[in-house]
């Protein structure tokens, strides 16, 4: 049954990664977030594949930044991060990683109070769920394929995703495809999110049940995020996770690679022109972690390729998105209810937060032309 | 242990004239001479109470897990039975969900409760899956008389929409046979008493009122068989006898008086014939035969539907003339919120009752508590909002040893409720691959 009486809502957007292992990840988050609260697409799960609490806390506190202040009189948002507004779909192999410098930025950088600038409330691992099941359980509350799935990490949870019982059909109704940044295309040395987990990301590219457009280190790094972006375009926020992160990533100033950006952007907008795209084919991972492209008419795969006479278009639309003011949300409609509420926000039809009208987010003004290095 | 020549069967039936059949407790006398000790069955049951729960008078004002510690309002009455109790937080069924189909919650959360799939909305094409204790049922049952009882205290319809296009069926039945064949619950205790004890005849509302002007009890039919076995039972057996028998003479005098009631109060009432109009009296009814029934083996496996999702039902005798199913929709008005809390501590009251006949009960060498799986709980937690993460669920009592209890446990967000299931059946000699959206069993270290 497909949502009796309810109008179908923007394509949903499940988007996993080792988040904070990058600043990469960090900027994907951010976009997505902000073109959510355009409402161009749902933010419907964010999950995170490595065991780090204080990813998923960073997760739900640039989520929050994004979100910008609760509606007025509103008990909170009307889905959020995940299928809760507070939720976040965390890895768990027993043991925490290391914190990275990047997530350690964000999360103990104080406001004046003395308080977490950007806050969150998740304090433990259970308030987190398993990356699977959280995917699984608001991809139910799609439209069929309505939803499209974002990957900037190792292959780990989507292969959890895949292995839960029963989920293989439900990812293909709705799942239209998954985007990728995993690999380096039509080849290239072994990418780190492939060799991280060689197995998961072989067992991925042969039995993920949908189409999947991969995204090359070497997209990323055609199509970096700029470093005049973050020393301008800012300056309206007193203080900024994603400056706060970029700036301890690496010394400034430098051009940050970002494969999960164009994941992230074409996953949004495929039709738009942003990126050409390959033929299709297959792709199966070597034991050393190379991918290898084989064309092929019957193929589910294709990868994207860096279109140079748009690249200034799409460093546009980055910064201008991932440096917008949040303004105060406004639930519309069924998004209106908060956590979990049946019919609303995060497993009513619509899924994922309450959609937003498009002058929710106001863009900054645009940076100058990207900085090459 | 007294040591006849012969053990006894396990099976052995008191019977008499007309239909009386009686099943026996486990005694000592079944147990071969010097051989070991025979383990009791695990018994399973469930029992659900509707419209969420005021969470906040569930879960703890802090967050905690490992030993109880202070008792939130709602599990105040259970705390006589702090050591044989789980508390389970954060299970979720997703499938109670809206996901696409809308409004409805009380018709699917009860319609996934036990058999762990979103049931399709529709008032005609019912349309589930067979729940786990039929699973169970199905694997384990003929090793009893009765492969399942249904029971239930509220709503019999099995047709009509209860809740927004959702079919009776789904929110008056716990247990379904088959994807299109819901088990009914027994609401009349008087229906229930025969079928235990009578030959399965089901009797017209007049043979029933024919019969009861001239009413004997049950034991009276069986007197001599009685008197006969009792020559074959040690000081031991002969004891454990008489209380067995003397609460089936409880059971029957709860009925007559209920009966009495009834016609004292409507002559004319359609409300079935045993059914008292007391909740607590209904309640304990039911509940004493589920005892009983367990401790006979008649059956290991049960389900309660305390009362249906949706309920209008008046809690007079508390002081509550207001529905609970309105009473749940507070908008956090404090006196609606109140009476919310009153209706689930009574009910939780009640619960404490039938955990202290089951502790009473010897079975084996413990106590039929200890040698079940009781679960109590509700398909939704906030009745307000209609949250279907979080359930509050009590796994109570020690499951023949496999159950570590005296503790909250407390799970990660959105861990499926089919992964208790799962667990559930894996204990009852049923493993299963799949059940449901479940991901795995409950993690053994979490429960036992």
């Amino acid at each position: 049954m497909q949502g009796r009486g309810t109008v179908k809502p923007p394509t949903g957007i499940t988007f996993d990664s080792d988040l904070g292992n990058n600043i990469d990840s960090f900027l994907t988050l951010a976009f997505l977030q902000a073109i959510s609260a355009k409402g161009d697409s749902r933010v419907i799960s964010v999950s995170i594949s490595k065991s780090s609490l204080k990813a998923a806390q960073a997760a739900e506190a640039i989520t929050k930044f994004y979100e910008g202040p609760p509606p007025a009189g509103g008990r909170g948002f009307g889905g959020g991060v995940g299928v809760n507004p507070e939720m976040v779909g965390l890895a768990d192999n027993g043991k925490w990683s290391n914190v990275t410098p990047i997530i350690d930025a964000v999360l103990s950088k104080k406001a004046a109070d003395g308080k977490p600038a950007y806050p969150w409330v998740i304090g433990s691992l259970l308030d987190t769920a398993d990356p699977g099941i959280t995917m699984r359980n608001i991809l139910l509350a799609q439209f069929d394929e309505n939803a499209v799935a974002v990957l900037d990490g190792p292959c780990t949870d989507m292969v959890g995703l895949m292995e839960l019982y029963g989920a293989r059909p439900q990812i293909t109704a709705k799942v239209k495809y998954l985007v990728a940044a995993v690999g380096a295309y039509p080849g290239g040395a072994a990418e780190v999110n492939v060799k991280s987990d060689i197995a998961s990301a072989k067992k991925m590219f042969a039995e993920w049940p949908t189409p999947i457009i991969v995204v090359g280190r070497e997209v990323g790094e055609a199509l970096p995020y700029p470093a005049a972006s973050i020393e301008k375009d800012f300056a309206w926020a007193p203080s900024h996770p994603i400056v706060d992160a970029y700036r301890t990533f690496r010394t400034m100033p430098y051009d940050a690679p970002a494969p999960g950006l164009a994941a992230a952007l074409y996953a949004v907008h495929p039709d738009d022109g942003y990126f050409r795209l390959s033929e299709p084919g297959t792709i199966t991972v070597l034991d050393d972690g190379q991918t290898k492209f084989t064309p092929g008419a019957g193929g589910k795969h294709r990868y994207l390729i860096a279109d140079a006479a748009q690249k200034e278009k799409v460093i546009q639309l980055y910064t201008q998105l991932i440096s917008a003011k949040p303004v105060p949300r406004v639930i519309t409609g069924r998004g209106r209810g908060g956590r979990g509420a049946s019919g609303a926000g995060a497993f009513g039809a619509s899924g994922g937060r309450g959609v937003l009208p498009p002058a929710a987010i106001t863009p900054a003004p645009p940076s100058a032309a990207p900085v090459s290095k | 242990m007294y040591i006849t020549g012969k053990a006894l069967s396990r099976r052995t039936v008191l019977r008499g004239m007309g239909t009386a059949a009686i099943a026996l407790p486990f005694l000592d006398s079944m147990t071969p001479a010097l051989a070991a000790p025979t383990k009791s069955p695990v018994r399973l049951a469930f029992l659900y109470v509707p419209n969420g729960i005021m969470m906040r008078d569930w879960n703890p004002a802090t967050e905690y897990e490992g030993k109880f510690q202070e008792f939130p309002r709602a599990l105040k009455p259970l705390e006589d039975y702090r050591e044989d109790m789980l508390q389970l937080g954060n299970l979720t069924h997703n499938s109670g969900r809206a996901l696409l189909d809308g409004a409805g919650d009380h018709g699917r959360c009860s319609g996934s409760y036990l058999t762990g799939i979103q049931v399709k909305k529709t008032t005609i094409d019912i349309k589930a899956s067979i729940s786990c204790d039929q699973i169970i049922a199905n694997k384990i049952g003929g090793q009893t008389r009765f492969p399942s009882l249904e029971l239930g205290m509220d709503d019999a319809r099995q047709a009509g929409d209860c809740d927004s296009g959702y079919s009776c069926a789904y929110t008056n039945n716990l247990a379904w046979r088959s994807e299109t064949q819901p088990l009914p619950p027994t609401l009349d205790p008087r229906v229930f008493f025969e079928r235990l004890f009578g030959d399965g005849a089901i009797l017209s509302p007049e043979e029933r009122a024919r019969q009861a002007k001239d009413r004997q009890s049950i034991l009276d039919f069986v007197t001599a068989d009685t008197k006969k076995l009792e020559t074959s039972l040690g000081p031991t057996d002969k004891r454990k006898l008489d209380e067995y028998l003397s609460s089936i003479r409880e059971v029957e005098r709860q009925l007559e008086k209920a009966e009495k009631d009834n016609q004292q109060i409507n002559p004319g009432m359609d409300k079935p014939y045993g059914v008292p109009a007391d909740f607590a009296e209904h309640f304990k009814l039911l509940t004493d035969m589920m005892v009983i029934a367990f401790q006979s083996d008649m059956t290991r496996v049960m389900t309660f539907l305390v009362t249906r999702e949706g309920t209008s039902r008046a809690y007079r005798e508390i002081g509550i003339p207001d529905g609970h199913h309105p009473c749940t929709h507070h908008q956090n008005k404090p006196d609606l919120m109140e009476k919310v809390s009153q209706i689930n501590e009574y009910h939780t009251k009640q619960l404490a009752g039938f955990l202290g006949k089951l502790k009473a009960t010897k079975d084996g060498d413990s106590n039929l508590l200890d040698n079940s799986m009781i679960i109590y709980g509700a398909g939704l937690s906030d009745g307000n909002r209609h949250l279907h993460e979080d359930l509050p669920t009590l796994l109570i009592g020690k499951g023949g040893g496999y159950l570590k209890p005296g503790r909250r446990i407390v799970y990660r967000k959105e861990t499926p409720m089919c992964n208790l299931h799962l667990t559930l059946m894996e204990r009852m000699g049923v493993p299963m691959e799949h059940f449901g959206d479940a991901s795995s069993e409950l993690d053994p270290a979490s429960v036992s």
